[in-house]
């Protein structure tokens, strides 16, 4: 079989590279960037690969990672569609990528992880926040706070501030709508507080009177309602529940981290939500900011942006520690990284299954669109739920 | 064509659907090879993708083709195969980890891939078989919507058995096992059985009642039975090929297999044409080769100085573009409605094929037909009495006519006969058989064929395969279907036709072609409604003479009912008038031709006194 030799030539061809390439040689450093830039994933995709992106090319006009290893970067569109994501990670893999970065969902993520575990890729998602996906091997890691330590930080945040029976309503349709609020209970039960009901609702669904209503009848009455829904169903939902009349306390996920919720208005004043970071004056993020708006013209107005330059801060700092680019070592040397420097947050990956430990911050919205910083926090690594 | 040339047909129609198999096979080896020479290790990922996409789209395109019913809901038959096969298939060791709730019988099998396709198959055709029973009770669009919800129920159940699926979150450990060669074989095998399918006696029949129900179930064809089959096919190996899928991806959730995968391979098969396998091979061919050519642009490449920067999203719109314009072009598909074919093939293919002429079958024995009597017939569309009443015989082999002004409730009688619509009261006695109450499809094993006063043929089908389809239906083994369907095409003198399109004939050649459909399934009694209607006077006196000729050699009884008096003077031992859902008159052609009533119900009072103007006579003579 012809291409069989072809291809294993290319192997040896690829692994003889990556063992012979030192930073002293100076050799590209090939990313390859496997991302929905078309498809329902686009709009974390395209943010946190252009944040990728930009930091990727200051570092390179100064001399590449460390100042020492220029980087090339090639990104093939997967269209939000699976079988394409293993097509492209595939080809990524046989044009002799070193490092993988993967679309922001746990199905892709995990589906390229299984051709770039055995391969000795390391890969990192953009966004997947699923515990889950990083089960699939020692080379597959995450890189914002997971879905479980958003719903730890939050549980302490409520409990902190006294609330003690909480609603939940959660979506079976994705992993991030049903764990986050799943997480949260569990820590919020943990803490002393009770669930005293919960909804299911479908992703899209246009009508929440009937959830709203049963949340009105709950007896003990809930003080607070958790959800990790996003849009159109938070908004939906939101108006719903002020539309009856009910002003109890809403919590949520990092998803409500979006000029549009915040743009909501009256309803969705005084809503708590996680995030990964918050542009403080005079923080590295609101210097990122700054920077990103100048160079582009367009403002990073989610932290998809920021988490993904501080991709290439991760990848920098393992390559760093590895002392080499050989793929091996640097999964090894990032799987122990301990209070890394990041912009959004500093990251933690050691002692963790690879999703690494990062401070979660809650906002506050405010009816006039602005959003307010209440407290950066670490889940307690005793509470955290597994995944 | 000559009479041998038409005993050839069937050795010649063999030689074309191997061709046309051939074909389609060697267009999949081609492609797929010649996408892995050209591009190697990258090419043979695409031509993995592509092969196990034209399993998918072939495993649909089995039922759709064939039934004419668009389907919404192979996914979710593809899913149950993935999650099954990935089960079956998973090292112990990831499933502990990956699945710890997972029920005992389940875990634990390590199976290999052939065997766990076995069990996929097995599983996924008893799925289809409780799933078709409703669902092809339905037709057109409300079957289509039946569809969509069965796919939207094993969504939601795949999302709630959290226990074997992980619910929605990723399912992943499966082994990726679906290599080039595996898919490749799976495309040519799926391919070679849908087109089995397609020509056996299930598929010809499916496909005529596709083209026309009510003919079909005019020949005894049971329209549910026959999509029931090819959705059960289809769905076995739909979850064939979902499985090959899974174990292509690796890892996958239930949202894998929803309305985008739904909608992809919709699309494929709509760009390719719906009605024919090689519609499904080349539509995914077509998809596969745009997307992967224009996705080589997007990243974005340099042309001497000058970068095109990168723009994502064109795959999607060149494949947008794509469906537009063969919608535009071709509403059909490419391939349109027959199969593709080169030139010259069949003449190759006829070659190697080494059967006898078959032989037209020998002339049909005379029937002895039981008399039909019909007593006190009625039948109201609400509260317009259509039949009223109505009550005449028809002996064994004779002509009986029936006529009567429009809306005298001819056609009605005929309908009831045949069980479209229920009769509200009264008797219809075949020999011994009470007909009133039987199913309609039941009524043409009894010997009782009809004809439809609007032409009802199988438009898609050849004019050889119409009549081909009237024996099959009639229970009779292929071989004696293929000589009775000669016999009747040179009865009827359409073996000029007989490789045509039934759609394609002009209009006195289908209603021949009407006859001898209804004549191969040797039929003891016929009903002939307006047989004649719209035909010249020369085609009606031919036509005339050959059932004159019908009546004389097969002894087959006609009620036959036509507008054209002269025609069915000529014919008819006796005639039954009808006005106004009442037989009015029964009795000899010189009977009727003097009774007062008739002349009134066709003329008018008052003017009925005036009856011996000649003009009058001739009317009603």
């Amino acid at each position: 079989m012809t291409h069989r030799l072809k291809g294993g030539t290319a192997l040896a061809l690829v692994a003889a590279v990556g063992l012979a390439a030192s930073p002293a040689l100076a050799e590209e450093y090939f990313i390859g960037v496997m991302s929905a830039q078309s498809g329902y994933l686009a709009p974390y995709d395209q943010p946190a690969y252009a944040g990728f992106k930009f930091c990727i090319e200051e570092k390179n006009a100064n001399g590449g990672l460390n100042g020492e290893i220029p980087v090339r970067i090639e990104v093939r569109d997967t269209r939000s569609d699976m079988a394409e994501t293993v097509k492209v990670t595939q080809e990524l893999v046989d044009e002799g990528a070193k490092f993988i970065v993967s679309s922001a969902d746990a199905d892709p993520t995990i589906a390229s992880g299984q051709i770039t575990q055995p391969a000795g890729i390391p890969t990192m998602t953009f966004a997947g926040t699923a515990p889950v996906l990083t089960q699939v091997g020692e080379f597959v890691f995450g890189s914002y706070p997971a879905d479980n330590q958003q719903g730890t930080v939050l549980a302490d945040f409520a409990t902190e501030q006294g609330f003690e029976r909480v609603y939940i309503l959660k979506s079976p349709d994705s992993a991030y709508t049903l764990g986050g609020p799943e997480y949260f209970a569990e820590v919020f039960e943990k803490n002393g507080g009770t669930v005293v009901g919960e909804s299911l609702y479908s992703l899209n669904q246009p009508d929440f009177s009937a959830i709203v209503t049963k949340i009105k009848n709950t007896e003990p009455a809930p003080d607070i309602i958790v959800t990790w829904a996003w849009e159109p169903d938070f908004p939906a939902f939101i108006k719903a529940l002020r539309g009856a009349g009910l002003d109890t306390q809403v919590m949520g996920g990092d998803v409500l981290d979006t000029p549009t919720i915040r743009g909501l208005g009256d309803v969705v004043d005084g809503t708590y939500h996680t995030s990964g970071g918050f542009p403080e004056e005079g923080s590295a993020y609101a210097d990122f900011v700054k920077r990103f708006e100048e160079a582009t013209g367009s403002p990073p107005d989610n932290n998809y942006y920021v988490n993904g330059c501080d991709i290439a801060n991760m990848i920098e700092q393992a390559v760093a520690a590895a002392g080499t680019t050989d793929p091996g070592a640097v999964a090894e040397a990032l799987a122990n990284i301990e209070d890394g420097k990041g912009i959004m947050s500093n990251f933690t990956f050691k002692g963790t299954d690879r999703m690494p430990l990062r401070p979660v911050v809650i906002a506050k919205i405010h009816g006039d669109g602005t959003k307010e910083f209440i407290k950066r926090g670490m889940a307690d690594p005793e509470k955290l739920p597994a995944p | 064509m000559t009479a041998a040339g038409l005993e050839d047909l069937p050795r010649r129609r063999l030689g074309r659907q191997t061709a046309q198999t051939v074909l389609a096979v060697a267009a999949i080896l081609v492609v797929s090879f010649g996408i892995e020479w050209l591009l190697g290790r990258y090419g043979e990922r695409i031509a993995t993708q592509m092969c196990v996409n034209i399993a998918a789209v072939v495993a649909i395109g089995l039922f759709v083709g064939n039934s004419g019913i668009v389907s919404f809901g192979h996914a979710a038959f593809m899913g149950i195969g993935a999650y099954l096969s990935g089960i079956l298939t998973m090292p112990a060791m990831m499933q502990r980890t990956a699945l710890p709730q997972l029920p005992d019988f389940l875990a634990g099998h390590e199976l290999a891939l052939p065997v766990a396709l076995v069990i996929v198959l097995v599983v996924g055709l008893g799925f289809a078989l409780a799933t078709g029973i409703p669902i092809t009770r339905l037709t057109g669009a409300s079957a289509t919507i039946a569809t969509l919800g069965l796919l939207i129920i094993v969504h939601s159940v795949m999302i709630g058995a959290r226990e074997i699926t992980r619910g929605s979150q990723t399912f992943f450990g499966v082994p990726r096992v679906t290599t080039f060669e595996v898919a490749i074989a799976a495309a040519v095998a799926f391919v070679i059985l849908a087109r089995l399918f397609r020509e056996s006696r299930w598929g010809l029949m499916l496909r005529a009642t596709r083209d026309n129900e009510s003919a079909a179930v005019a020949l005894g064809i049971n329209p549910r039975t026959v999509r029931l089959i090819s959705w059960v096919l289809s769905g076995g190996l739909a979850a064939i090929a979902g499985a090959l899928y899974g174990h292509m991806l690796g890892a996958f959730s239930p949202n894998t297999f929803y309305l985008t995968l739904t909608f992809t391979l919709v699309a494929m098969l709509i760009v390719g044409g719906m009605a024919t396998v090689s519609g499904a091979v080349c539509g995914v061919m077509v998809v596969t080769l745009l997307q992967d050519t224009v996705r080589q642009a997007e990243g974005g490449f340099t042309i001497g100085t000058f970068e095109v920067p990168a723009v994502f999203g064109l795959t999607t719109v060149a494949l947008s573009l794509a469906i537009l314009i063969v919608i535009w072009l071709r509403p059909d598909g490419i391939f349109g409605r027959r199969e593709a074919m080169i030139p010259g093939l069949t003449a190759i293919f006829t070659r190697l094929i080494a059967i006898a002429p078959t032989a037209p079958a020998p002339a049909a024995k005379p029937q002895n037909a039981a008399p039909l009597a019909v007593d006190g017939l009625t039948k109201s569309f609400q509260g317009l009495k259509a039949v009223d009443g109505a009550g005449f015989t028809v002996p064994q082999g004779t002509v009986t006519g029936m006529i009567g002004p429009n809306g005298a409730g001819k056609s009605t009688v005929v309908n009831l006969l045949t069980c479209q619509f229920p009769a509200d009261a009264g008797t219809m006695r075949f020999g011994d058989v009470e007909l009133r109450g039987r199913a309609p499809h039941t009524i043409a094993p009894l010997g009782l064929g009809r004809t439809f006063q609007n032409l009802r043929l199988f438009e898609n089908l050849t004019v050889y395969e119409n009549v081909l389809v009237a024996g099959l239906a009639a229970g009779c083994s292929v071989k004696e279907s293929k000589a009775r369907a000669i016999r009747e095409l040179s009865l009827l003198d359409l073996e000029e036709e007989a490789e045509l399109l039934a759609g394609s004939l002009p209009y006195g050649a289908r209603k021949r072609l009407e006859i001898a459909r209804c004549l191969a399934q040797e039929p003891s009694l016929i009903l002939l409604d307006e047989p004649a209607a719209g035909m010249n006077p020369e085609e009606t006196s031919d036509l005339a003479a050959r059932l004159v000729r019908l009546t004389e050699e097969r002894h087959i009884a006609i009620l036959l009912i036509d507008h054209d008096l002269e025609f069915v003077n000529r014919l008819s031992a006796s005639i039954v008038v009808m006005n106004r859902g009442r037989v009015i008159a029964n009795g000899t052609p010189a009977e009727i031709r003097d009774n007062p009533d008739v002349i009134e119900a066709y003329i008018g009072r008052g003017r009925s006194a005036a009856q011996t103007t000649p003009t009058t006579q001739g009317a009603i003579a």
